[in-house]
C-alpha cells in the first residue's frame, strides 16, 4: 500500500513540477480533406466527427501526454472499449527541421507525403484499437518506419477529446517547444483494405462505411483534417489545407501527383 | 398500386442502368477475405443448447457449455468504376458443436429438444455446420447529377435513424433486403430513399407478417441539410403489411390486397452547432400504427403478458428528444450534457432499433439484472422455466431502444443488452471533468412514466382484455423486464444517480483505474386506487375464516379479482390460516427499490500483446416488489427482499498476428433473502414441487394463484459463466 500511495504521490508531483506544453489549435468545419470530401453516410459517423479543433502535447516528466479533441462527442458505437471508435489519428513530429533528415513518406492508406524540410521523425497512433493490433499492423505495412513509431499502452476517448500518454523517452531528445507537427485525422478501419494501415478509403463517392468527394483510386490523400498555416485555428487555415491536400490522378486512378504535407511550428 | 408502380419503375431503372454500365465494363478487380470466429462456452449452469447464452425464441436453445467454429467468406468485386458487388457466405453457431462430429452424433433426428446439445442430426440446420448465403449487395453509382448511388440488395439500415429505420442486428445484418437510392438535390441537401422488403419474422402483429409476405414492404426517406452552423434531417417511413382479400374471389382482374398493418413515422432532428462550446439537438418523431384488428392473426386484445411488437389498436404517438452539450467552457476540463426525453406510450416504429442503438444519454438500468424474479428468470415459479443466462444477466448497463421490439436473442453474457424506453418521460444530466488521463463524471436521471396508469388506462375493459402487449409485464424484479413497457397498474418514478472516475496511474506501463458508484431509487406505487380493489372491503375476515368472495367492480362486469384471486383456507403444521394474504390493500403491491451498485477495477498491459483486467462489483438491492397478494402477477419468481450480489469479472485480450483472441471470465456469487410480507401460511415444498421450481424438500414457502411455487428460503447463489474465443482475418 505504502508503495502504490508513492507511486501516485510521485506521479502527481512529476506531472505538476515537469509540465511542458505545446498546443495548436484548428478550424471547426474543415474536415472535409483537400475541400470535397464528404463523411461516410452510416449514422455512426457523426457530424464533426473528424474535424480537429485542437492537438495538446504535455511532458509530465518521464510521461508525456497527448490529447487532440474533435468538433463532435466521442462515442464507442464499435463497442471497441475505448471511449471512441470511429476515429483514427496521426501525430507526425519533425525535431529539426532539417531537408533530408527523417521520413517523407507517411503510413500506408493516408496517400500523402511529407515536404523534404518537413520530414518526421517519431510518429505517434492514436486508434481505438487495442495496442497489440496497432502494432502488429505496423509491424506488417510499415516495418520501414516502425522503429520511430510510438504505439501508446492506452488511448481513450472522453467527451470530444482523445488523450494518451507515452514514455517521454520515446519522443528521444529535444525540446518539443522547438519542433513542428502534424495531426491527420482519418477513422479506424477495422477490415482496412490491402495495405492501409487501419485507415478508411475515400472514394468518388460516399458509401456506408467510406468517405466520398475523392477518387476510387488511391492518388487521393485519405486525410480528412490536418493542422496548417500557424495551427491557431484562424479561418483561413481550412483554405491552407485545402491546398496543402491538392493532388492529382490519372484517368485509371493512379497518382498523377500526390499531396504534399507540411508540419506547423509550435510556439515558443 | 401507385407504390407497386414506383417499384417496378426503379427495378427497371435499376436494370437499365446496370446492363448499361456492365457493357462498359473495365479491369475487373475481386477479392476473396474472410473471418473465422472460434469460441468456447463454459458455466455451471450446464446448458448446452446452443453456443449462446441467451434466447427467448421457442425451440431454439441456449447454453452456457460447448465448442463452436463459424466462417465467413466475402467475396467483393469492383467489375468497373459504376459497380461493386459483394456477398456473404456464413456458417451460423446454433448447436453447432465441436462435439456433434459434423452432424454426424445426432441420435435424436426430429430436435425435440431444442436444449439437446446438438442432438438434432444431420439434417437439421441447427446442428449439421450448415452455410448459408447471409447477404448479397450490388452498388451502381451511375454519375447522375441527383443520384450518386443506387444499392439493392442487402443492407443494415445504419444510414437512416434509431427512431424510425433503426440499424439491424449484427447477426441480422445481412437478412434484410433493399433498394436504395442516394444522392444530393443541392450541394448542402442529401437524400436516402430506400425501399424495404419487410421481415417477415418479426415486422408485424404477432412478430409476423402474415400469410401473403412477399410483397409487404417499407417505404422510407431521409433528406438531410448540412449548414455551417445548423443541420436539419427530416425522415418518414411508412410500412406495410398486405394480405390477399379473401373476399374477393373471382381473379379474372387479379386480386385485391388488403391492409393488415399499417406503420407511419415522420421526424424532423435539428442540430445547432454553433462555433464555441455549446450545442443543441433536438428531434421530434411521430408515430401511427395501425393494425387490421378484423384479421384472424392480429391480435385485438392481450390478456395479462401478451407478446408482440404492435399495440392491438389504432394509435398515434410521438417520441421527443432535446439534448444541450456544453463543452469545457471555461477551458478547464470541465463539460456537462443534459437531456430532456419524452418517448409516449403508444409510440410506435415496427423498424425502429431494436437492439444496437442506444437512443438515450442515461446508462438506465443494469444488465445483470434484465429480466424477471431474483435470478432472471421468467416464469420461474413454474416448472420447466430455469434461468437462462443465470443470476449474472448481462455485463454493464443496458442500452436504450425505442420500440417494444427489443431484441436481445442470441446474446453471450459478455454483450451489451438492450431495454425498452417507451414511456419513458424525464431529463439526464451529465457532468464531466477531464485532465490528463484522469476523468470523472457524473448522472443524474430522473425518470417519469407515460404508462402510468391504472387498468392500463381504460377503465371499461376487463383487466385481463388490453390493447398493450406487456410481454413479461413491466416492473418485475430489481431491474425491468428489457422488452416490457406496459403493465396494468403503474404509479412510477425512478431516479438513476452515478459518480464514475477512470484513472491511468504512470506506473510501469500505465496502470488503469475504475471505478463507479449507482443508485437507483424507484417507487411504484401500482394499484393506486381503492377502486380497483378486488374484493369489496372486508371480504376476507381473517382467523382461519374463508372470504366471502364479494367482488369489487371498477367498472361493470369488470373486477380485479380475475387476477388477484382470494386464497383458500389451509393448514399447515397445525396452523391454520389463507394461502396467501388477500389483496384488500392498495399497498399490497407497492414497490419500493433502493439500489446501490459499486464498481472498482484496474486493467494492465501484461506483454505487449496481452491486456488484463480485473472488476470487482457489488450490488445491494433492497426491494419491497408486493407481497404474496400481488405475487408479481402470479406469473414469476418475486423478488421483494434483500439482494446481495457480487461479480468478479476477468478479462484478457490479445491480438496475436491478424487474430484476436479474448476471454472473460465471470465469477457471481450472492444470496437473496426473500421478505414477501406477513398474512398467510407457510407451505413445505413436496418432492414434486421440489422437483419442477428446483429448490430443497421440505423447505418453505407458498403455491400462488396458478399453483406456481415461491420459495421463502434464502438463496445462496454462485454461477460462473467463461467465453473465449479467437478470430482470424483471412
Amino acid at each position: 500500500m505504502r508503495k502504490f500511495l508513492c507511486a501516485l504521490s510521485l506521479s502527481l508531483v512529476a506531472a505538476s513540477a515537469f509540465a511542458q506544453t505545446v498546443s495548436f489549435k484548428d478550424p471547426a468545419g474543415d474536415d472535409d480533406g483537400p475541400g470535397t470530401y464528404t463523411y461516410p453516410t452510416d449514422a455512426v459517423y457523426a457530424r464533426g466527427s473528424f474535424d480537429l479543433t485542437g492537438f495538446t502535447l504535455k511532458v509530465n516528466g518521464a510521461k508525456t501526454d497527448v490529447s487532440v479533441t474533435f468538433n463532435s462527442n466521442l462515442a464507442d458505437p464499435w463497442s471497441m472499449g475505448s471511449g471512441f471508435a470511429t476515429q483514427m489519428v496521426f501525430v507526425f513530429i519533425d525535431k529539426d527541421h532539417k531537408t533530408g533528415s527523417g521520413y517523407t513518406k507517411a503510413f500506408s492508406g493516408l496517400n500523402v507525403e511529407f515536404a523534404p524540410e518537413s520530414a518526421w521523425e517519431k510518429a505517434i497512433i492514436l486508434s481505438p484499437q487495442q495496442p497489440a493490433r496497432v502494432k502488429t499492423e505496423v509491424e506488417q505495412k510499415a516495418a520501414d518506419l516502425q522503429k520511430d513509431v510510438i504505439i501508446p499502452a492506452r488511448t481513450r476517448g472522453a467527451g470530444r477529446t482523445v488523450t494518451a500518454s507515452i514514455d517521454t523517452a520515446a519522443l528521444g531528445e529535444g525540446d518539443p517547444a522547438t519542433w513542428a507537427y502534424q495531426v491527420v485525422v482519418q477513422s479506424n478501419e477495422g477490415f482496412p483494405s490491402g495495405t492501409d494501415l487501419l485507415t478508411r478509403k475515400v472514394n468518388e463517392y460516399e458509401g456506408q462505411h467510406r468517405f466520398g468527394g475523392g477518387n476510387d483510386g488511391d492518388c487521393d490523400p485519405h486525410a480528412i483534417d490536418l493542422l496548417a498555416g500557424e495551427g491557431t485555428g484562424a479561418k483561413e487555415e481550412a483554405d491552407l489545407q485545402h491546398k496543402m491536400l491538392a493532388y492529382e490522378c490519372a484517368a485509371d486512378g493512379s497518382v498523377k501527383k500526390l499531396a504534399v504535407i507540411s508540419t506547423v511550428h509550435a510556439k515558443k | 398500386m401507385r407504390i407497386n408502380r414506383i417499384t417496378a419503375f426503379l427495378v427497371a431503372l435499376l436494370l437499365f442502368a446496370a446492363t448499361g454500365y456492365a457493357q462498359q465494363q473495365q479491369q475487373s478487380t475481386m477479392t476473396i477475405s474472410g473471418t473465422t470466429y472460434t469460441k468456447w462456452l463454459w458455466g455451471n449452469q450446464r446448458f448446452d443448447g446452443s453456443l449462446y447464452n441467451f434466447t427467448n425464441v421457442p425451440g431454439e436453445g441456449w447454453g452456457d457449455n460447448g465448442q463452436g467454429t463459424e466462417i465467413e467468406l466475402l467475396v467483393a468485386a469492383k467489375p468497373n468504376r459504376f459497380l461493386e458487388v459483394s456477398g456473404r457466405i456464413h456458417s451460423r453457431f446454433s448447436q453447432n458443436f465441436w462435439t456433434n462430429f459434423g452432424g454426424f452424433g445426432g441420435t435424436d433426428g426430429t430436435c425435440s429438444d431444442p436444449n439437446g446439445g446438438g442432438d438434432c442430426g444431420e439434417f437439421d440446420p441447427r446442428s449439421n455446420q450448415y452455410v448459408k448465403l447471409r447477404g448479397m449487395t450490388v452498388r451502381v453509382t451511375p454519375g447522375w447529377k441527383y443520384m450518386d448511388a443506387i444499392t439493392f440488395g442487402s443492407s443494415d439500415l445504419g444510414m437512416f435513424d434509431a427512431f424510425t429505420m433503426g440499424k439491424i442486428r449484427y447477426i441480422d445484418r445481412d437478412n434484410l433486403g433493399v433498394l436504395l437510392a442516394q444522392g444530393s438535390l443541392a450541394p448542402n441537401v442529401r437524400y436516402d430513399a430506400i425501399r424495404i422488403s419487410l421481415p417477415r419474422l418479426w415486422a408485424g402483429p404477432n412478430f409476423a407478417t402474415g400469410e401473403f409476405t412477399s410483397a409487404d414492404s417499407a417505404y422510407g426517406v431521409q433528406l438531410r441539410y448540412t449548414g455551417p452552423v445548423i443541420d436539419v434531417t427530416g425522415i418518414a417511413d411508412q410500412v406495410s403489411d398486405v394480405e390477399i382479400d379473401t373476399g374477393d374471389i373471382i381473379d379474372d382482374d387479379g386480386r385485391k390486397l388488403t391492409q393488415r398493418y399499417r406503420n407511419q413515422v415522420v421526424g424532423i432532428k435539428a442540430d445547432w452547432h454553433p462555433a464555441g462550446p455549446y450545442a443543441v439537438r433536438g428531434a421530434l418523431y411521430r408515430s401511427s400504427s395501425d393494425p387490421n384488428l378484423r384479421m384472424a392473426d392480429v391480435p385485438d386484445n392481450f390478456g395479462l403478458n401478451g407478446y408482440s411488437p404492435v399495440i392491438a389498436d389504432d394509435v398515434n404517438d410521438e417520441a421527443i428528444k432535446l439534448n444541450v452539450d456544453v463543452n469545457d467552457p471555461f477551458g478547464n476540463g470541465f463539460s456537462v450534457n443534459g437531456e430532456y426525453f419524452s418517448i409516449g406510450a403508444n409510440y410506435t416504429s415496427i423498424l425502429a432499433a431494436r437492439r444496437e442503438s442506444d437512443v438515450l444519454l442515461t446508462e438506465g438500468h443494469d444488465g445483470t439484472w434484465a429480466y424477471p424474479g431474483p435470478s432472471n428468470g421468467a416464469y420461474g415459479v413454474f416448472g420447466g422455466n430455469p434461468s437462462r443466462i443465470g443470476y449474472s444477466g448481462w455485463q454493464g448497463n443496458m442500452q436504450q431502444v425505442a420500440t417494444i421490439n427489443v431484441d436481445n436473442e442470441f446474446t453471450d453474457f459478455d454483450e451489451p443488452a438492450a431495454e425498452t424506453v417507451i414511456g419513458w418521460k424525464g431529463f439526464t444530466i451529465t457532468p464531466r471533468w477531464q485532465r490528463d488521463t484522469l476523468e470523472i463524471a457524473g448522472e443524474y436521471t430522473h425518470i417519469d412514466y407515460d404508462t402510468n396508469w391504472q387498468a392500463w388506462g381504460d377503465p371499461s375493459r376487463g383487466i385481463e382484455n388490453t390493447i398493450y402487449p406487456a410481454a413479461e409485464i413491466a416492473n418485475i424484479g430489481v431491474g425491468n423486464p428489457y422488452r416490457s413497457a406496459y403493465a396494468p397498474f403503474q404509479e412510477k418514478e425512478t431516479d438513476i444517480a452515478l459518480v464514475r472516475a477512470r484513472y491511468t496511474l504512470n506506473v510501469g506501463k500505465g496502470v488503469d483505474l475504475y471505478g463507479k458508484l449507482k443508485t437507483i431509487q424507484e417507487t411504484d406505487l401500482r394499484l393506486n386506487d381503492e377502486r380497483f380493489l378486488p374484493y369489496a372491503a372486508g371480504d376476507c375476515p381473517g382467523n382461519g375464516q374463508a372470504c366471502g368472495g364479494v367482488q369489487n367492480f371498477y367498472s361493470p362486469g369488470n373486477s380485479t379479482a380475475a387476477i388477484y384471486g382470494n386464497p383458500g383456507v389451509i393448514t399447515v403444521g397445525g396452523v391454520t390460516g389463507y394461502q396467501w394474504a388477500p389483496f384488500d390493500d392498495i399497498s399490497d403491491d407497492d414497490r419500493e427499490l433502493d439500489y446501490t451498485m459499486l464498481q472498482v477495477g484496474a486493467g494492465y498491459q501484461l506483454t505487449d500483446i496481452i491486456y488484463g483486467s480485473f472488476t470487482y462489483e457489488h450490488y445491494d438491492a433492497d426491494l419491497q416488489d408486493g407481497n404474496t397478494a400481488f405475487q408479481a402477477y402470479r406469473l414469476h419468481e418475486m423478488a421483494s427482499g434483500q439482494h446481495d450480489k457480487n461479480k468478479m469479472i476477468f478479462l484478457l485480450r490479445f491480438p496475436i498476428g491478424g487474430a484476436e483472441a479474448g476471454f472473460n471470465y465471470e465469477y457471481t456469487f450472492g444470496s437473496f433473502e426473500p421478505d414477501f410480507g406477513d398474512g398467510f401460511v407457510p407451505q413445505v415444498a413436496s418432492e414434486e414441487v421440489a422437483r419442477n421450481v428446483g429448490v430443497p424438500v421440505g423447505s418453505l414457502g407458498f403455491a400462488g394463484r396458478f399453483g406456481g411455487w415461491n420459495s421463502l428460503e434464502t438463496r445462496d447463489f454462485e454461477h460462473h459463466h467463461l467465453k473465449a474465443y479467437f478470430k482470424v482475418r483471412f
